[in-house]
This record gives C-alpha cells, structure tokens and sequence, in this order.
C-alpha cells in the first residue's frame, strides 16, 4: 500500500529520523511531505491528497494538538494521526487522544522497531476490507 | 506549590542517564565538579519547565562532546557550525525536559515545557542569584564530558 504521509515537526533532524524510521519498517510504501510547524502543516494538508499524518505536539506558531483539530474540521474522511512527542504524562495522553482524537501516540526517542509495533494495528486495519465511506476508506483508495 | 530543585534532582539525573542510554546507547558516569567542563566551548541548550515548578533546565556539552551526540542521535555527521547541530542538541533537550517532566508528574509535580533554545558558549558560569536555587551535575561519557544543571525561581538566569 502507498502512505501519503505528512510529517510535521519543527525539527528537521526528528523529521528525518521519522521519515528513515518509517522507510525502515516496511509497514508500506511512502510519499513524504514535511512542514515545520502546524501552520505549514495545515496548508500542506489543503494542498496535497495527504492520507496519514505524523505531528509533534510541542511547536512554534500552532503546535500539534490545535493542528489536529483544524484537520478534523476540514478532513472529507478520517485522516489517522500519529502523534510523535515527548509529552508522555497520561493527562497529556489522553488530551491528544479525547480533544483530538489521535489515532496513535508515540514517545520520543522512538526505535523503528518501536514504531512497527505501535503502528501495527493501525495498518493491519487499512489491510481490512473496507466499507464504503467507512473509516479508512480514503486510505483504502490508495492502497496499491 | 513550591518545590526545592534539591528535592527532586534524583529525577533530572536519572532523566539524564535514561535519555542517553536510550538515544545514543551511552552510559553517563557522574564525575565531581572539579571535573566538569564550563570553561570549554560549549553546546548549550536551555529549555523551561514551568508550573509547580518554575525550572531552567540546562544540558552543557563541549563542542566535541556535541558532535558525537549529534552523530548518535541523528545517524550522521553533523559540523559543529551547522544549523542541524542546534536542531539535533534542541531535540535531545527536548526529550530531557519531556522525561523530566514524565518523571515529575506521578509525584504530583505538574508543569509544561517549553520549547528548546540552544546556543553556543566559551567560558560560561551558572551563577545563582538572590532567591534561586540551583543544581549541577557533570558526567563522563565515551561521547565525552557533559553537564546538565537546574536554576529555579523567577529570578533564574544565567551570566558568561
């Protein structure tokens, strides 16, 4: 399957080492863009058929939670998101996962074996069948 | 609440050991002061925690130190002058004050941290000043001498 995949953190370096990470774990095949901060990130989403985001929470400008809840006012379908941090308290975990409805979070530093195991499930439900307009569908559409 | 920087430090250094242990495959070995490393050419980066706490929370590496650091971390060289060099050490940071901070909370110390500021330094000094208090520990490493240290209070700062 093809990922087009948003990456979003205003670190280059972490952007990288997410990119490689996930090219590492063959869990599919990726298209990459990258933005540096929500803001960016939101434009970037309007302007590309982004099917997957990876985000930071802490960032300059609009950090990743506000991102997520701006994507989930415009998104057609639901776009999963991985949330990559280093906020690891459980009132920060479940912020990200009640207000923004993030799909998977993920602590930084981060190994690829860790991300092919948190990340898993997630894919192992695109490799479902799909029904239409069901919750994976848009990603369904690029599966290959 | 307020909480004393003395009261808490086991959590920044072992926050330390387990954050280079886990990013760079290292083990820092505490080393006494007389030993430490403030009058090299630095890598500092500074990143705040504030809430019950109200914490500078330092992370000092000579320029060598650093560029093996970054190398670990990253998975390639990285020039000392290089914008990813404040990047990849603003990462690392990053990700002490996040264990700091996930180490803090189940003892019901709660605070946000804010994002990274790295810099570099020649000859620098932690000076503490009228009502802050302040902590410090240096390391060795096979990546070489670090330090990390903690200035708290309203008036924390820090003076070359």
């Amino acid at each position: 399957m093809e990922i087009r995949a948003l990456v979003v953190d205003d670190s280059g370096i972490m952007r990288k080492l997410v990119m490689r990470s996930l090219l590492e774990s063959k869990l599919a095949q990726f298209m990459f863009t990258e933005a540096k901060d929500g803001v960016e990130a939101l434009a970037a989403f309007s302007a590309n058929p982004i099917n997957m985001i990876f985000v930071d929470w802490n960032m300059p400008n609009m950090n990743g939670i506000d991102f997520v809840k701006e994507v989930r006012k415009i998104e057609k379908e639901h776009v999963p998101v991985v949330m990559i941090t280093t906020e690891s308290t459980m009132g920060k975990i479940e912020e990200a996962l009640d207000t923004a409805g993030i799909d998977c979070f993920i602590v930084k530093p981060f190994t690829t074996e860790t991300l092919q195991v948190k990340l898993s499930p997630l894919f192992d439900k695109l490799s479902e069948p799909k029904k239409p307009g069901g919750f994976f569908s848009k990603l369904a559409s690029s599966m290959t | 609440m307020t909480q004393t920087v003395c009261e808490y430090w086991n959590c920044v250094t072992a926050s330390a050991k387990d954050v280079f242990a886990s990013t760079c495959g290292v083990q820092l070995e505490e080393t006494p002061p007389e030993e430490g490393c403030e009058n090299e050419s630095l890598v500092l980066a500074v990143i705040a925690l504030v809430g019950d706490v109200e914490w500078s929370l330092f992370l000092g590496l000579p320029t060598g130190t650093a560029v093996e650091v970054a190398k670990k971390f990253a998975g390639f060289d990285i020039p000392i002058d290089s914008p990813d060099m404040g990047d990849a050490i603003g990462e690392m940071s990053n990700i002490f004050g996040g264990k700091v901070k996930a180490m803090l909370d189940p003892k019901g110390v709660k605070a946000d941290i804010s994002l990274p500021t790295v810099m570099r330094a020649e000859g620098l000094h932690m000076m503490s000043q009228r009502q802050t208090e302040s902590q410090k520990t240096c390391y060795s490493s096979p990546m070489g001498k670090m330090w990390i240290g903690v200035v708290s209070g309203k008036n924390a700062g820090l003076m070359a």
